[in-house]
């Protein structure tokens, strides 16, 4: 067998039509998915998983040392999602996930493989882009499936239409809040040769900062947004810690604003950085 | 020749690749500057130092990196913008960046399925290619316990197989043992012969030697001359050409060659055969002939014997 093919010669001039690209969709998923089996094999996967037993531990200690407060579970889930995840858990692992996701490539040299093959460049982002994100948003999903696990060890009573309800809604956030910081932090990575530093400013600067400042000025932080999708249950302002709270929220939170406005910001922020991300990536040269 | 203008094209008459006052600078540094280059099929060696500016070259040609002035065309197209041709253009860069995680059949058939090929095809090539660098042994294992060589052909075998018409190929023998480069060189003629444009770079002249006589010498970011070894001998009349000539009578020849139009210099060497030094080998190879004839002198052979790459280089970049 020769592979070699013989006689290639074109005649000057007569140079055949462009041969067509590979569809995108189909080297998006193809990308995606050796994307993904790449990002799961990381070694910062191992610490990322560990910082995502934080709930986790949090469930169980409420199981075990205040079995009696009183502390419901929808309570939990919300304050968890409210908290937890959405201030501390999304954004670290979207970071460490995303700012990787492209940039990582262009740095090592490996991307030059993708980019010569037949294949767009805005397929390369979104299928590494697409990768991140699943990635992202499975080892928070698995942090949310070993919380439930422990509250449901409780007992069979708390499994309400009311609590699985809230339990697939912060999935739902999670999710949304993964895809949007992902797609930030891969377009940061994409533009910063060091891209780590200026994540973090944003991620715990700029959303904390931001998120505290009262009035509609909080509406700039990805946080505000995703917080305003949790339904909180109502606080018991019957306690001195409760009306405290209530109090605070009074003075530093606006109202909240519509949820569907809050899901168009979140949508629109995930594609503008998407759209962004592509276009650095096509000015984007290889340098190793 | 060299810098601006049109020029001929290296290789047959087929231009497939062209750069047109090219330069590339990165800050205050001037990696490629104002080249000029149209490359038919056959095998075309890109020969300079460390540095000189190939690597640069190499990826401007194909669309990695953009040109700071001047325009390239593969297939009189933009491969930056026209992916497409990437499904007829082979790519082996300089560096050693592999995904290390992969082993070595699974990187090949994702380049391949990239390629928008289907399972079956897929893995005909990848059995293909695995056999041909003798790296069937080592599919299964991780990229990243290959040694040097076997990276090497990796890196090649993913840009040969999609049986792509032009290839460039970035030091491809880089870090192979001795066998391993005799086949990659051997590899490199056949695909010439089958009519692929295959441009190669390499800074150690015999490798291109060995591959080709077409080439394309550059030196701090400037292509000083293309085309072959002899032609761009004859380009350089200023170049002293040293020709031996075997004869029966080497002091009846010497004499008579002294003070000879092109002719610069002449002694009889120590194996007696008379050393001419020529200002301009083609003339001299022209009034040869009718010397000898018109003068009966005996002439029995005729040697360049500085006709070589490292004669050429060392000239070109020391001037």
């Amino acid at each position: 067998m020769t592979e070699v093919t013989k006689d290639k010669t074109i005649p000057a001039g007569q140079y055949l039509e462009m041969p067509a690209p590979m569809p995108s969709l189909g080297a998006i998923l193809w990308i995606a998915w050796f994307s993904f089996r790449e990002m799961a094999r990381r070694r910062r996967l191992i610490s990322l998983g560990l910082i995502n037993l934080l709930p986790v531990m949090v469930v169980a200690s409420i199981r075990i040392w205040f079995p009696d407060e009183g502390i419901t579970a929808q309570q939990q889930l919300a304050s968890l999602s409210h908290d937890t995840f959405i201030t501390f858990l999304i954004p670290i692992v979207a970071l460490a996930v995303g700012v990787s996701a492209i940039g990582e490539q262009v740095e090592d040299g490996t991307i030059v493989f993708m980019w010569t093959r037949p294949i767009r460049r805005r397929a390369i982002f979104l299928g590494r882009l697409l990768a991140a994100q699943t990635v992202s948003w499975l080892l928070l999903s698995l942090s949310l499936v070993l919380c439930f696990i422990v509250m449901v060890s409780e007992g069979p009573q708390i499994i309400t239409w009311e609590f699985l309800r809230l339990y697939f809604q912060t999935f739902l956030i999670i999710g949304l809040g993964t895809f949007t910081y992902a797609a930030l932090f891969a377009t940061m990575g994409t533009f910063f040769k060091k891209p780590v530093l200026p994540a973090i400013i944003f991620a715990f600067g700029w959303e904390n900062l931001v998120a505290n400042i009262p009035a509609r000025i909080q509406e700039w932080s990805l946080s505000f947004h995703l917080q305003n999708l949790v339904d909180r249950p109502p606080v018991d302002t019957t306690d001195l810690p409760g009306i405290l709270g209530a109090l605070l929220a009074t003075v530093i939170q606006r109202d909240p604003v519509p949820k569907l406005q809050s899901i168009a910001v979140l949508l629109v922020v995930m594609v503008v950085a998407t759209i962004l991300g592509i276009w650095l990536l096509r000015q984007k040269e290889i340098e190793k | 020749m060299t810098g601006a203008g049109i020029n001929p094209t290296v290789g047959s008459a087929t231009t497939r690749i062209s750069a047109n006052r090219v330069g590339k600078w990165f800050g205050e540094v001037i990696a490629v500057n104002n080249c000029t280059l149209n490359v038919g099929n056959g095998v075309v060696g890109l020969l300079g130092a460390n540095g000189a500016g190939k690597s640069t070259l190499f990826k401007m040609l194909a669309g990695l990196i953009e040109p700071s002035h001047g325009s390239v065309r593969v297939f009189g197209s933009r491969l930056r913008d026209e992916v497409g041709w990437f499904r007829r253009v082979g790519f082996c860069p300089e560096s050693d960046a592999l995904p290390d995680w992969m082993t070595g059949r699974e990187f090949l058939s994702l380049m391949l399925r990239l390629m928008g090929y289907d399972k079956v095809e897929v893995n005909r090539r990848v059995d293909y290619w695995l056999d041909r660098f003798e790296l069937t042994g080592d599919a299964g294992r991780r990229l990243g316990g290959y040694s040097k060589g076997m990276r090497q052909k990796t890196k090649l075998a993913q840009a040969l197989a999609h049986d792509p018409d032009v290839i460039f190929l970035d030091e491809p023998l880089n870090g192979m043992d001795p066998v391993s480069r005799k086949q990659s060189i051997d590899l490199v003629r056949e695909l010439g012969e089958a009519g692929r444009t295959v441009m190669v770079s390499s800074h150690i002249l015999p490798e291109v030697e060995s591959m080709t006589s077409q080439i394309i010498l550059i030196d701090r970011g400037k292509v000083l001359a293309e085309g072959s070894v002899t032609e761009i001998r004859d380009k350089i009349p200023e170049h002293p050409t040293t020709v031996a000539l075997e004869s029966a009578n080497p002091r009846r020849l010497a004499a008579f060659l002294i003070g000879r139009e092109h002719v610069v210099g002449v002694e009889v060497d120590e194996r007696g055969r008379v050393v001419v030094r020529t200002d301009h080998a083609l003339g001299f190879y022209r009034a040869l002939p009718a010397w000898v004839l018109d003068n009966e002198l005996a002439l029995e052979e005729i040697m360049t014997l500085d006709d070589s790459l490292e004669a050429v280089f060392q000239y070109l970049t020391e001037h």
